[in-house]
Formats: structure tokens, C-alpha cells, sequence
């Protein structure tokens, strides 16, 4: 029996499914795909920082060019944002899923693609950068000095110094705010700038000299008042959850899920609260804790971001239970 | 039309011969025992019949079943890592699994070898063609060694996937490479042996489905021996221009149990004589038949499975989490200590009770039949059970995890694309509340068979049936045991 038209058609048949099946499927993904979109599809795999983190970790785009980042995570559930500044948060993508932003930056700058969704001990080494370029600027990207970091290195302040703990004094935050009214607050503790590079206590000193007849634990009261009367912000609120609450605890207690995991124990904020400077908060969150498991989010967060996360962890260390 | 007259001849091998007007009345009154009936099933469905007569049926179905095959390994090689996204994973195990176990080996035994693509292309490139029919074999021609000449091998290789199957279940490209591994073994093999040497030897799929298609209702039979005995150029060995010999090396004239055969229908297409066919027939109509067995393989064969029918769920939804990890090979000396349990267990605990039990039936009856023997022929009362076990099982991991299918086939590399529009369909276990009845009736059904099947044993070991039902009350203790273990599983 002869059947040589049917062995050819299934051959031929045999043949496109070998060979059509892949070429189809990788032809479409990094061929037709990018050669049909009207602009660029940058696909970026999500795994945890011990099996390769962001593949690419580094992406070239020009200022004011439409670029699609296109997230698939490949192993854990990660959370997708971008910083500083460019307001980009895709959410918790599962893993096989894809999660995707189409943007475009107008500002030249270095900006990073990371996880906020804790995904494995290294979590916070999950990081890729997005390099925005402006092809007729002459100098390359730079960050600028970050002053209150750079005030803090000239005045010879150990930003990673072992926060210092005061036991026993445990301040109504409520009834200092019922009570400010009626004691003489000196300018310098209204002054945000003046809060954020001095201590409660020091501020608790100048409340002292202008309210000598005051008691003291009333004048503590108001302290933790003043230093925490900024409402919080619902950006600074989710930073918060998304980024530091794994180590530090939903209420800062320093009782985060993986808080056993870190090399030392997260700081609980209100302890070390009224020997600590809102500066030194400032400038470890932006530039991390050297020797220990705090990252820096510097390269993430906008200043304004990081002081509105300063005030916040005021308000939680002096929030009470 | 001469094979029409040819099997009104023969008197056939149908159930209702009585209605047909070329046979006597006289002669077919008395009805056939309920274990040797059978409907020819092509001789009812002629259009199936030419389907299946046809040289391309075969090849079609392999072309066909080759797609999604090829899809599914291109997607475990590039696709998504997460395993539930990849339709590698999710086709082949849990859609093709849950076809194979839950409708194609119980209902139509050997019907997954008849079109399984993984052989295809080593034999396609033993004949040098796809659809062609007769014509002499392109391979080096070695012979299978004799000693190796069982189920040894399959055996092996089903406890080795066994024992690595939550990787193989979980990881994509591990997964696309035991199936490459596969089709690159049975395509070497095609060229160094003549025929289906790996399906029938090696393949450790092919081998459980074999020893389950022993419980189907279908089988592939001649109608008349004799007619084979009579036939001297036995076409149906040696090929013809309407097809080739039999690619499983079995004399179809000698076949009595569906293990032995591929179900391939290259027989159905070179017999001259017309005489094989297609029988519908009691399930388990080759269980505990005299002779059934040769060989302590088969029993480990029915003895592995049932053992492993039960470590699976227990690993796969056991609350044991620690026995979980170190079957994912989570660390090496975790891993160390559930493969010596795991093979402890199918290899020497479960054999080893089911012998003392073959022991204590053989001291409770008074035949003359060894323990050896008795052990092979009780071992086919485990095949039921095992195969309703398995069956348990893959319903319960279906309906768990079917739903996953949906998203799979819209995406299926896990590349964000949304070919049909369902890529994002969440997980839905479907029938959560129902799936263990229907689990526990499955089993309960296949400790009945196996009952039955234990009792056929007993009362052929003594026709006299004096010592039967006592000798067989230890194996059914062995078999209720095991039920319990299951229901325990499952219900919880």
C-alpha cells in the first residue's frame, strides 16, 4: 500500500508542530511583539534575591520615552514599585502573573525598580535599576548630596550609634495635647526643622526652663505631643506597611514577622524614642544601617516621602498601645 | 465482505449471537458465563470500525496528542517557573493524568498506548514513514535480552519518577525533561530494537497501564484460536501491505490478557482472516486467570502501585509538612530519609506483609498450589483496588486543582498573554464538598472488585470452594487494611 501523500502531509504536519509550536511561540514573544507595539516592551522576571533577583537588574530608557515595564514573577508573590518620586506602585503580582506599567519620565534621574512585598530573607537586595537619560545633557547622572545626611557627617553625629533607651518614662501623648495650651512652648519646638535635629529630651530641657513651676511629667507629655502632632499621611502610612513593617512591626514595636531573622533585633520606636533625633531617622532610613539588616531607601523614596515616614514613626513611638 | 461471511463463520465472539439469523438457535441457548461474554464493539459501530481500520488513525491521533505534548515542553523550558501558570505542569499533570487514570485506563484500558506521542517518532523513523502500512523495519535489529525480558525495568523506572514526582510535579523544565528524557529513550531504542520494545519493557507509564488495563472492559482478542492455529502466513506477526507485524511481539491468536497488548490495532488491520476484534466484556475479565502472572514482577508491579497509591496523597495532602519538604528535596539528608521509607515501604514493607498475608491464606486452604504461585496470583486481587486507589486520587487532585487548567490554556508560558481570555481565572477547587464521597465511593467500589477478584483466586486454587472463602479471608483483611488507610486519607 502506498500512501506517499499522506505520509508527506504528515510529515509536513509533524514538522510544523516540532518546529512551528516553539518558533511560533518565541517568534511572537520577542519578535512580532515588540516589532507590532509602538513602543518599547521591556520584560523584567521577578525572583527572589537568592536566585537571581530582577532579570535585567538594569534598564536604559530616554527622558520622554514611552516605555511598558513588564514584571512576570516567577517564583513568590513580589510587590512592584518605583522610586523616587515617579508615584509607580503595581501591587503584589503572584507568581506566573505579570504585572505591567506603561510610563513615561520626564525627569533624567536614576530610579529603582523594587520589591515592597517581602519575598525571601534578602528581600530588601531586590532591586533593579531604571536609568532615565537625557540624550542631549552632556554630564552623566548624578545624585545630589543629600544635606541633612551631609549636616550630620560634618557635625560628627554616628548615625549607626546603638539608639539609647530611657526606661520609666512613659508619656500621654492625648494629655499633653489637652495640656499644651497651657504652658509657655518656646518657638524653637514648633519649628519642624528644629524638631527633626534635636531630641524630645533636649526639647523637654527648654520646656523646663520656660515652665519652671510645671511638673515635669506634664511637660513630658506635651514633648511627646509636639513631637508627633503631624497626622500621618496614607503615602507615609503604606510606605510604612509595605516597606518597614515586616522588621519593625504593623505598630513599630520592632515585632515584625521576620524581625527573628534580622542580625539584630529591629528597633522598637518607642523605646528608643526620646534620645533619638529625627535626623538620624531621616538619614538611616535613606542611606540604611550599616552592619546590620536596614536597607537603604534612599534610592526608593523622595526626601519628602522620608520625612513624611520621620513623622510617622514620631507618631507611632509616642501613639501609645 | 469474505471477512464478513468469514466471522458469521466463526460464530464471532458477540453476547447476541442469538439474533444472528446465520447461527443456530439450538446450539447458543445456553448463556455464556458473565466473565466470558462479550460484544464485539466494532462489529456494532461500523463507522468506528473504518476509523479504526484506517492506516491513519493511529498517526493522526499521535500527530494530534503531539501538539500539546511539544507545547507542553516548550513551556516547562522557557516558561513561567511557578508551576500552577505553566501549562507543562498543569496539561500533563493534571489534565492528561486525570484522563488517563480517572476515564482512559479504567474505561478503555490500553486506549493511552494506542496514541501516545512519545514513542511516535522512533517508530515513525523505524518505518520510515508516518502513515504507511507493511514494509520491513529500519533499526540496528539487536534483541531485548532475555532476562529483561518484564517488568523489572518499568518497575524501576516508575519508583525513580515516584521518588522525585513532587519535583516532577512542581518544577516546569524538570517536568519537559522527563518527558524529553522519554521520547529521547523510546526514540534510541527504536533504533537499536525492532518494534515497541521501549513501550512494552521500559516505559513506566505504559507498564501500570498495562497491569490496569487488566481491569478494563474492553480488550483487543481473536475470535477463534483456531483460526490463528490454521492461518500459516500469520500476517498478523509479519506484516502485510495493510500494516505491520505486531509491534508488541504478541501472537494475537495466543493473547488473553489485555497487559500483553498495545493496543496498537496494526493487528486488526493485517488479519486476513478478519478475526480480531474489539470485545466490550466484564471488567476484569483477565484478573486471577490460570496461568495470569508468570512472574514475581507483575505482583511487585500491582504491589508498588498500591503502595505508592497510598504514600501520594499521604505526602501530597497528609498534614505531615516535614515528610512534604523532604519529598520536595528541600535538604539532602530529608530527602535521604524519605526515599529509604519510601522505598522501605514499596519495596520490602508492603510486599513483605502482603507475602506473610499470601502465607497465612495458603495455611488456611488445602491446595497444592506453592506460595510463589499464590503469591503472583493473589497479587491481581491488589489491581482493582490499586487502580480505584489511583483513580481516588486523581479525581480529588482534578478537582482541586483543575481550575488551573483555564488560566494554563490562555497563557500557557506564563508570559502575561490571554490568548482565550481566562488567563486571569482565579483557583477554584471544584466539588470541595463532594469529592470525598465520590473518593470514598470509588475506593469502596474497588475493595468490592478486589473482593471478588480474591475470591475467584480462592475457588480456583480449590473448585471444590471447601477452603476458598477461608483461605481468602486474610488477603481481603490485607485489601479492607488498605481501604481504611485510603478512606482515612481522603475522609480524613
Amino acid at each position: 500500500m502506498t500512501n506517499g501523500r499522506g505520509n508527506r502531509t504528515a510529515i509536513v504536519t509533524l514538522i510544523a508542530i516540532l518546529v512551528g509550536i516553539p518558533l511560533t511561540i518565541v517568534g511572537y514573544q520577542y519578535g512580532l511583539r515588540p516589532v507590532f507595539a509602538d513602543h518599547r516592551i521591556i520584560d523584567i522576571t521577578a525572583r527572589v534575591p537568592e536566585n537571581g533577583g530582577f532579570q535585567p537588574d538594569l534598564v536604559r530608557m530616554e527622558v520622554g520615552e514611552t516605555v511598558t515595564l513588564r514584571f512576570a514573577a516567577d517564583d513568590v508573590v513580589h510587590g512592584i514599585a518605583i522610586g523616587p518620586g515617579l508615584g509607580v506602585d503595581i501591587g503584589q503580582v503572584d507568581p506566573g502573573h505579570v504585572g505591567e506599567i506603561t510610563l513615561t519620565v520626564d525627569s533624567p534621574g536614576i530610579y529603582t525598580y523594587y520589591c515592597n512585598t517581602w519575598c525571601s530573607p534578602s528581600h530588601w537586595r531586590m532591586r533593579g535599576v531604571l536609568e532615565v537619560v537625557d540624550p542631549d545633557a552632556a554630564s552623566p547622572l548624578s545624585s545630589p548630596p543629600d544635606p541633612i545626611i551631609e549636616a550630620l557627617v560634618a557635625a560628627g553625629i554616628d548615625i549607626d550609634a546603638d539608639p539609647q533607651t530611657v526606661d520609666g518614662i512613659v508619656p500621654d501623648r492625648a494629655r499633653g495635647q489637652a495640656s499644651v495650651g497651657s504652658v509657655e512652648v518656646p518657638a524653637e519646638l514648633l519649628e519642624p526643622d528644629w524638631r527633626l535635629q534635636h531630641t524630645p529630651e533636649g526639647g523637654l530641657g527648654l520646656l523646663r526652663a520656660a515652665n519652671r513651676d510645671t511638673p515635669d511629667d506634664l511637660l513630658i507629655d506635651v514633648v511627646a505631643y509636639l513631637w508627633s502632632n503631624t497626622v500621618p499621611t496614607e503615602q507615609a502610612v503604606e510606605l510604612f506597611a509595605k516597606n518597614c513593617a515586616a522588621c519593625h512591626g504593623e505598630r513599630g514595636g520592632g515585632d515584625g514577622p521576620v524581625a527573628e531573622s534580622t542580625i539584630d533585633p529591629p528597633v522598637a520606636f518607642a523605646e528608643a524614642a526620646w534620645l533619638r533625633r529625627g535626623d538620624i531617622w531621616y538619614a538611616k532610613i535613606r542611606r540604611g544601617g550599616m552592619g546590620t539588616d536596614m536597607p537603604n531607601f534612599g534610592t526608593l523614596f523622595t526626601v519628602e516621602e522620608t520625612r513624611s515616614l520621620v513623622d510617622y514613626l514620631w507618631f507611632l513611638s509616642f501613639a501609645g498601645p | 465482505m469474505a471477512g464478513e461471511r468469514h466471522r458469521r463463520h466463526c460464530g464471532g465472539g458477540d453476547v447476541d449471537r442469538r439474533r444472528d439469523p446465520a447461527v443456530g438457535v439450538k446450539t447458543l441457548v445456553r448463556k455464556p458465563p458473565a466473565d466470558e461474554r462479550r460484544l464485539d464493539v466494532l462489529g456494532r459501530m461500523p463507522r468506528l470500525r473504518r476509523v479504526v481500520m484506517s492506516r491513519s488513525f493511529q498517526p493522526v491521533s499521535m500527530l494530534l496528542l503531539l501538539a500539546p505534548f511539544a507545547l507542553a515542553i516548550v513551556a516547562g523550558l522557557l516558561g513561567t517557573s511557578a508551576g500552577n501558570r505553566n501549562f507543562g505542569i498543569v496539561f500533563v499533570w493534571i489534565v492528561w493524568w486525570a484522563v488517563l487514570m480517572v476515564l482512559m485506563v479504567p474505561g478503555f484500558g490500553r486506549i493511552w498506548c494506542t496514541i501516545c506521542p512519545i514513542p511516535a517518532p522512533g517508530e515513525w523513523i523505524q518505518r520510515r514513514g508516518i502513515i504507511g502500512g507493511g514494509g520491513k523495519l529500519r533499526t540496528l535489529g539487536l534483541r531485548w535480552p532475555r532476562r529483561l525480558r518484564n517488568m523489572w525495568i518499568q518497575n524501576v523506572g516508575f519508583l525513580i519518577l515516584a521518588l522525585f514526582s513532587m519535583i516532577i510535579l512542581t518544577r516546569p523544565t524538570v517536568s519537559a525533561g522527563v518527558i524529553l528524557g522519554l521520547a529521547g529513550v523510546a526514540v534510541s531504542m527504536s533504533l537499536l530494537f525492532e518494534n515497541r520494545v521501549f513501550c512494552k519493557y521500559v516505559c513506566p507509564i505504559g507498564g501500570f497501564i498495562g497491569l490496569y488495563s487488566m481491569a478494563a472492559p474492553i480488550e483487543l482478542r481473536v475470535r477463534d484460536t483456531q483460526v490463528c492455529v490454521d492461518h500459516r502466513s500469520k500476517d498478523c506477526i509479519t506484516g502485510n501491505e495493510r500494516g505491520y507485524g505486531c509491534p508488541w511481539m504478541v501472537y494475537p491468536g495466543k493473547l488473553d490478557r489485555n497487559l500483553d497488548c498495545g493496543f496498537c490495532t496494526e493487528c486488526l488491520k493485517t488479519c486476513t482472516m478478519d478475526n480480531v476484534v474489539i470485545n466490550l466484556r466484564r471488567p476484569g475479565a483477565d484478573l486471577a486467570k490460570p496461568g495470569g502472572g508468570k512472574q514475581i514482577d507483575e505482583a511487585y508491579k500491582a504491589l508498588i502501585m498500591l503502595a505508592c497509591s497510598i504514600i501520594y496523597p499521604a505526602v501530597l495532602f497528609g498534614p505531615w509538612a516535614t515528610v512534604r519538604g523532604w519529598a520536595s528535596v528541600e535538604s539532602l539528608w530529608g530527602w535521604a530519609i524519605y526515599a529509604t521509607a519510601f522505598l522501605s515501604a514499596t519495596l520490602l514493607f508492603v510486599p513483605g506483609v502482603f507475602w506473610l498475608t499470601v502465607f497465612a491464606a495458603q495455611r488456611r486452604s488445602a491446595t497444592g498450589v506453592t506460595i510463589r504461585q499464590a503469591y503472583r496470583e493473589y497479587a491481581h486481587s491488589l489491581i482493582p483496588l490499586g487502580l480505584a486507589a489511583w483513580m481516588a486520587f486523581s479525581v480529588g487532585f482534578a478537582l482541586t486543582n483543575g481550575s488551573y487548567a483555564l488560566a494554563a490554556v490562555s497563557d500557557p508560558l506564563g508570559w502575561g498573554w490571554n490568548l482565550f481570555g481566562t488567563s486571569e481565572t482565579g483557583w477554584t477547587p471544584y466539588l470541595s464538598g463532594t469529592a470525598p464521597a465520590i473518593q470514598a465511593a470509588i475506593l469502596v467500589g474497588g475493595l468490592l472488585f478486589s473482593i471478588r477478584t480474591t475470591l475467584r483466586v480462592g475457588f480456583r486454587h480449590d473448585p471444590s470452594g471447601t477452603t476458598a472463602t477461608r483461605a481468602a479471608v486474610p488477603v481481603v483483611a490485607f485489601l479492607l487494611a488498605s481501604t481504611l488507610a485510603l478512606l482515612w486519607l481522603y475522609l480524613g
